[in-house]
């Protein structure tokens, strides 16, 4: 009796778990359209990185009447077998979306040749596998010359997600953004080693506004919420990453990078469709619509006119290409 | 170095409690249930559950005690749900925890998703503030760390004085522990083991529930998927550096409080050192207490095993 009991609570709770999974996943059914799918490393809902991701899917899903599906939280381990699942199906475009999806694609996308395989911030390739590289250093530098600008104790802090490649660049940039502003510029940074530990990304802020930081940044997706809470809470200022968050703390966030992943899977779906795609690794910046930054919102009238110029005469110096952000992607002191 | 100057030891104090908050209310709740004979793994899930109700509570009513009461049911509903599992089905009370974990994770970002969509906007709700106590917050370097906090911060203390008396000095305690320890014995001597083991589970969750509320409503004011990030397995180790005692389950989550802290203040120092040595510290640190404190450690004898009264 009891065992029945249990066996059918559990098979409740399975039905009810499945029947969640459902509802998320696949959005539309068609017998030939272009099938798309995204392998995300978190939520889609986590206002930060793969929402904009997400965002782009959607988009590429309107525009082009695509069916599309997507995988949230797939971790590395995972990642082989999400890429494989999907091939399996028949999907003609797989996207990974973060660097640690670059091996795994080229690893399943030798079994499965018709299919096209994608990873976003990656570096690896193979003929079916392209690796779209955004320059988010070019947002990351301004980010670094806004901040230095601002912070009336010459110490600022950036927090970083995990020290991988993709992250890294961000933060030197920013390092060198802020030096070219004000040469003597303390800039405290710490890496929490996770995209989503909230809490730990608003201590990690939170001990360098301890320490005397006056702007707080951060490229740590979904953990980089919590350094614009600190900042809020300190009443200090902050800027955003991957889009422009400044709804998170109206008054706290000054601007924000904005990386265009619409734009990036909207480039690859058309190349499909087009029958162009090919593997290789892809640069995209500024000059591509792909790589920005955010508007200043409630700051407009609150930053320097000075300094809002130097940031649009770097801007368009990166634009045309006078000048180069150095792409460093191992850490500094 | 800087960092050894007065008010910086202060910030980091006050850095330390506040990440050893959560896990130490969670790690007492955990200490209640283990010693009443049931190992609940479930402390993730317990604290996930506190901190979206509560979230969700004060995002609906923005209302800071009805976000503590939903916190605590919120944690009492998972770790009653767990010892159903193993007192009345009696399951294997390891799987079961870790079973709830994984549905709770999600379960709470299923009801998220519902609730706020798809969105770039970040649900919000005003956190609850800092109390500052008038006399004891004047004492140097560890008066603002602990008496100008949040009042779950307060609540903790008060928790492990309670918790103190209630294991030492009544008879509950004594109960408690025969219950864990014999739960035979127990039933003969007139105890109703399933009763007492119902109300360890309740103030399991009760306690859980309030860490995890603390982290939705005190210190980030927002819900996100799987906002605990696995705290409540650091609590789960609390308990055992802690040694089942409420002083020590604080002292331990102290400890990993202050060496996640200091690990993040070491790393703005700026230091050749990578990153992820940083992120292992507080975890070397667990396991080299743990290492120091082999063989004094003692386990209720009758933990994780289902108490069967026809059976011998």
């Amino acid at each position: 009796m009891k065992k029945t009991l249990l066996v059918a609570c559990l098979v409740l709770l399975l039905g009810m778990t499945a029947l969640m999974a459902a509802g998320t996943k696949e959005q539309s059914v068609a017998a030939d359209k272009m099938k798309v799918a995204l392998i995300l490393s978190g939520p889609a809902n986590d206002q930060g990185w793969n929402a904009v991701a997400f965002a782009g899917l959607k988009e590429a899903e309107e525009k082009y009447g695509i069916e599309t599906a997507y995988s949230e939280n797939v971790g590395i381990a995972d990642s082989e077998a999400a890429f494989r699942d999907y091939a399996a199906q028949g999907y003609d475009l797989i996207i990974g979306h973060g660097f640690q999806y670059g091996d795994p694609a080229v690893r399943v996308a030798a079994q499965f040749p018709k299919a096209k395989f994608m990873a976003i911030e990656s570096n690896a390739s193979s003929d079916n596998v392209a690796s779209y590289v955004m320059a988010c250093e070019q947002a990351g530098y301004l980010m670094g010359m806004l901040s230095a600008s601002m912070s009336k104790t010459g110490t600022i802090g950036i927090v970083g997600g995990f020290e991988q490649p993709s992250i890294t660049k961000v933060l030197e940039a920013y390092k060198l953004g802020a030096k070219a502003v004000n040469p003597s510029i303390k800039v405290l940074e710490a890496y929490v080693s996770s995209f989503t530990d909230v809490a730990l990304g608003k201590e990690a802020a939170l001990s360098m506004a301890d320490q005397g930081a006056d702007v707080l940044s951060h490229c740590a997706n979904q953990a980089g919420t919590g350094v614009i809470k600190a900042a809020e809470e300190r009443g200090l200022l902050a800027t955003g990453d991957s889009y422009d968050q400044n709804s998170i703390a109206p008054s706290t966030v000054m601007a924000s990078t904005v990386y265009s992943v619409p734009a990036v899977v909207m480039t690859a779906v058309e190349k499909v469709q087009s029958g162009t795609y090919e593997g290789g690794v892809y640069n995209l910046g500024m000059k591509d619509g792909v790589v920005d930054i955010s508007g200043y919102n409630s700051f407009e009238d609150k930053i320097p006119q000075a300094v809002k110029d130097l940031i649009a005469d770097t801007r368009a110096k990166i634009l045309d290409g006078s000048f180069v952000v150095p792409l460093i992607e191992t850490r500094t002191n | 170095m800087e960092i050894f100057s007065l008010t910086l030891i202060t910030t980091f104090l006050a850095a330390t409690v506040r990440m050893a908050t959560p896990i130490a209310l969670a790690g007492l709740g955990e200490t209640i249930s283990e010693r009443a004979g049931i190992s609940n793994l479930g402390v993730e899930a317990i604290m996930l559950s506190g901190s979206y109700f509560s979230f969700w509570a004060m995002f609906q009513y923005s209302n800071p005690l009805f976000g503590l009461l939903f916190g605590i049911l919120g944690g009492i509903a998972v770790s009653l749900l767990h010892a159903w599992l193993s007192i009345y089905c009696k399951a294997d009370q390891t799987i079961a925890g870790l079973a709830l974990n994984f549905l709770i994770l999600g379960l709470t970002s299923f009801l998220f998703l519902m609730q706020f969509g798809q969105t770039t906007t970040l649900p919000s709700i005003q956190t609850i503030g800092r109390m500052e106590i008038p006399l004891l917050s004047k004492i140097p370097v560890i008066g603002q760390a602990f008496f100008n906090q949040d009042p779950f911060v307060y609540m903790l203390l008060l928790f492990v004085v309670l918790i103190l008396v209630l294991f030492y000095k009544t008879e509950w305690g004594v109960i408690l522990k025969a219950v864990g320890e014999n739960p035979r014995s127990a039933d003969t001597a007139g105890l109703n083991v399933k009763k007492v083991r119902y109300t360890a589970a309740i103030a399991n969750g009760l306690l859980g529930g309030l860490g995890g509320a603390y982290l939705s409503t005190v210190k980030l004011g927002f819900f996100q998927e799987n906002l605990t990030s696995g705290k409540g397995y650091i609590a789960l180790v609390a308990v055992i550096l802690g040694r089942r005692n409420p002083v020590g389950v604080l002292a331990a989550a102290l400890v990993i409080g202050s060496a996640e802290a200091l690990q993040i203040r070491l790393q703005t120092l700026g230091s050749n050192i990578p990153s992820q040595l940083f992120a292992m510290f507080p975890y070397l640190v667990t396991i080299l207490v743990l290492l120091f404190s082999i063989g004094k450690s003692h386990d209720p004898a009758a933990l994780g095993v289902p108490y069967e009264r026809d059976k011998r």
